[in-house]
């Protein structure tokens, strides 16, 4: 009952200094401002990194690339080592146990000419697991399949921006477009690829732009043996994400095993997202402090004015004592009250902390969006903040001697 | 005007540990010592007094004789350092904060020289007050609190503000906040202070009114004036009653 009339003097408090109130929370709605741009930029990062990974193949992706070895002693073997070879790619699938799809890449820069129009474009060689490990499909027609691959057939696969470049708006599958002199049978063009952090540029356009034949194709055309295809690089998908290290580690030993040298790189994007969530934590943290300390500064300054707000009661605290509140009554009247006033702050810090967001969305290009989860969390922030700071006014209140309180003037 | 003080007197108990006959407020050999500092100050040398239910008493005598001590302890805002004061069937000198706070709320009602009306609530909030803190509901509460100023005739006004009141209207709602819980004991301190002399008349009318209904009132006042009405006067000087019957020479 006390505590329900207390909200309602506390609301009329709030209304009747609404000045001094403001004033009084404007730590507090700081404070809460900055815990929802904090959280609302954290979540929303993690969130689109999370989208951002689904679309361009998943956490389970693992890189592998040349690395100069910069020794200058090298055995035989080593030395005979050109880095990554197609032969790899092969060895990888078949003597590894964590890893379930390999996907070599070859790339060069080639002259593609369908009748008038002829431009030099990048050309990639690939196998047919490059579809699934980049979650990038066929949109018409089809992709380069196995039979492409083990019969190295001149057929070629297109960008969206490829087909409209060449094919304008003719009919590409089935048509024969000529790359680096020899004719290849368009036999799919890829969908489109799209995704955005900030809603404007399409950060998967470069895999619009590009055209694909089979990594045979491609390593023969260039009179390597297909054994001996160099590789730019390849990506692996591992099968268990909790086994990642085992993965990589199978990886690194195959390859030491065909080089001889550590002239490779692999990473896993786990490793990467561990490392980032490391750091994120830490940019987490730094940024809960800054928005906590504000929360104390606006702490003590709720206490300071409810202590203010008290002397200039002590009379009302005096009357109500007399006609018989209990001082456990008298305490819960005035820590309602400046849990409500910081509660109030936080409401308001809400809409600071939606302010914060836009201007960080400025700023990066990707607004961060206020999740209900942390605008609860900043409300109860703020309300907590009213609750300890409150503590001490409520105390000095609840102790305040009747007699002495009625006779202040 | 008698008509709105209609008041009913609450059946003293015939069976109970104490006697029916006792008087309302027993205080026996009352001592009151301050502590400052160095030197102790005797408030209350020993105070007897028996107030009978249903009597208007003043208390009377100069600053500084133990007259606000005295009230204080009547009013249970404080307690004494020995003696004994028996209030309705309740010792009450040695109770704890909270249980003096219980008793304030259940047997007393004040009324104070500045009102102290919470100004930013309507009157009927504020003789709301007393039930409130008493864990009352919301439409008992509203109904007893309409009632109390029905009987000092401001129920129109419940809606008002203090500071919408003259001081005598606003005098009258503290009464009326004193009233409302039925209390044994209405502690007046000076409730004619503030107001002019036909105010102040009309407010000691209306003690009048609530005294014929068997209302027990304990005045303070140092107005003579004033105590000349009340049945009966209390002189205290120096922390010791001197004349428990007081003849006022004007």
């Amino acid at each position: 009952m006390v505590i329900f009339e207390s909200i309602i003097d506390g609301i009329r408090d709030i209304k009747d200094h609404f000045g001094r109130t403001m004033l009084q929370l404007l730590g507090v709605i700081l404070g809460a401002a900055s815990i929802v741009a904090t959280f609302s930029l954290s979540v929303t990062g993690k969130s689109q990194a999370m989208e951002y990974y689904k679309v361009s193949g998943g956490i389970q992706k693992i890189w592998i690339s040349d690395k100069p070895t910069g020794k200058v002693t090298l055995n035989a073997k080593a030395l005979a080592s050109q880095g990554l070879t197609v032969r790899d790619a092969l060895a990888i699938q078949r003597d590894t146990k964590q890893i379930d799809l390999v996907s070599p890449v070859s790339s060069e820069t080639m002259t593609v000419r369908y009748r008038s129009v002829e431009k030099p474009r990048n050309v990639m060689g690939v196998a047919p697991a490059y579809s699934p490990m980049n979650d990038f499909h066929a949109g018409r027609g089809r992709f380069i399949s196995d039979n492409d691959v083990s019969s190295a057939a001149r057929v070629a696969v297109l960008g969206t921006e490829r087909a409209t470049e060449f094919f304008g708006s003719e009919e590409p599958l089935g048509k024969t477009i000529t790359i680096n002199g020899t004719g290849y049978q368009v036999v799919g063009v890829m969908e489109e690829k799209y995704f955005s952090f900030d809603k404007k540029r399409n950060v998967m356009r470069w895999m619009n732009r590009q055209m694909y034949i089979p990594i045979t194709t491609f390593v023969t055309r260039k009179g390597q043996s297909l054994e001996q295809g160099k590789v730019a690089f390849m990506h692996a998908r591992m099968k268990d994400i909790k086994k990642d290290k085992e993965a990589v580690d199978e990886i690194k030993q195959v390859l030491m095993r065909e080089h001889g040298v550590e002239d490779y790189e692999v990473f896993s994007r786990v490793a990467n997202l561990r490392r980032n969530e490391q750091q994120n934590k830490m940019y987490d943290m730094t940024f809960m402090i800054c928005g906590l300390i504000s929360l104390i500064v606006g702490g003590i300054v709720v206490m300071n004015i409810q202590l203010a707000s008290f002397n200039e009661r002590v009379r009302e605290v005096g009357t109500r004592k007399a006609i018989g509140a209990t001082p456990a009554q008298i305490f819960v009247q005035f820590l309602v009250e400046s849990i409500l006033v910081s509660a109030f702050g936080g409401f308001l810090g809400l809409f600071v902390g939606q302010l914060f967001c836009s201007g960080i969305g400025l700023l990066l290009r990707a607004a961060p969006t206020m999740s209900a989860d942390t605008a609860i969390k900043a409300l109860v922030f703020a309300a907590g903040t009213g609750l300890v700071f409150g503590m001490y006014p409520a105390i000095r209140a609840s102790r305040l001697n009747p007699i002495e309180a009625l006779r202040t003037e | 005007m008698s008509a709105i003080f209609k008041y009913e007197v609450e059946e003293e108990e015939a069976v109970g540990p104490m006697p029916a006959t006792r008087s309302l407020i027993q205080l026996s050999q009352i001592t009151k010592v301050y502590d400052s500092g160095e030197n102790e100050v005797q408030a209350l040398r020993g105070v007897d007094v028996s107030i009978e239910r249903g009597e208007f008493v003043s208390i009377i005598g100069p600053s500084g004789s133990g007259k606000s001590t005295l009230m204080h302890i009547l009013g249970c805002l404080d307690s004494p350092t020995s003696g004994s004061y028996w209030l309705d069937d309740d010792d009450v000198a040695q109770l704890s904060g909270r249980q003096l706070a219980r008793i304030r709320n259940s047997k007393l009602g004040f009324v104070f020289q500045t009102f102290n009306l919470l100004p930013r609530a309507t009157i009927w909030k504020n003789v709301e007050l007393p039930l409130l803190y008493a864990g009352l509901g919301r439409d008992e509460r509203r109904e007893r609190a309409l009632e109390a100023l029905k009987r000092v005739g401001l129920d129109k006004r419940a809606k008002h503000r203090p500071n919408e009141l003259s001081g005598g209207q606003r005098q009258r709602v503290a009464i009326a906040r004193a009233l409302v819980n039925n209390p044994s004991l209405i502690l007046a301190d000076e409730p004619t202070g503030n107001l002019d002399t036909k105010t102040g008349s009309e407010i000691i009318n209306i003690f009048e009114e609530l005294a014929a209904n068997n209302q027990t009132i304990v005045l303070v006042t140092h107005d003579p004036a004033i105590a000349a009405r009340t049945h009966r006067r209390i002189q205290i000087v120096d922390g010791a009653i001197v004349d428990g019957d007081a003849t006022i020479e004007e």
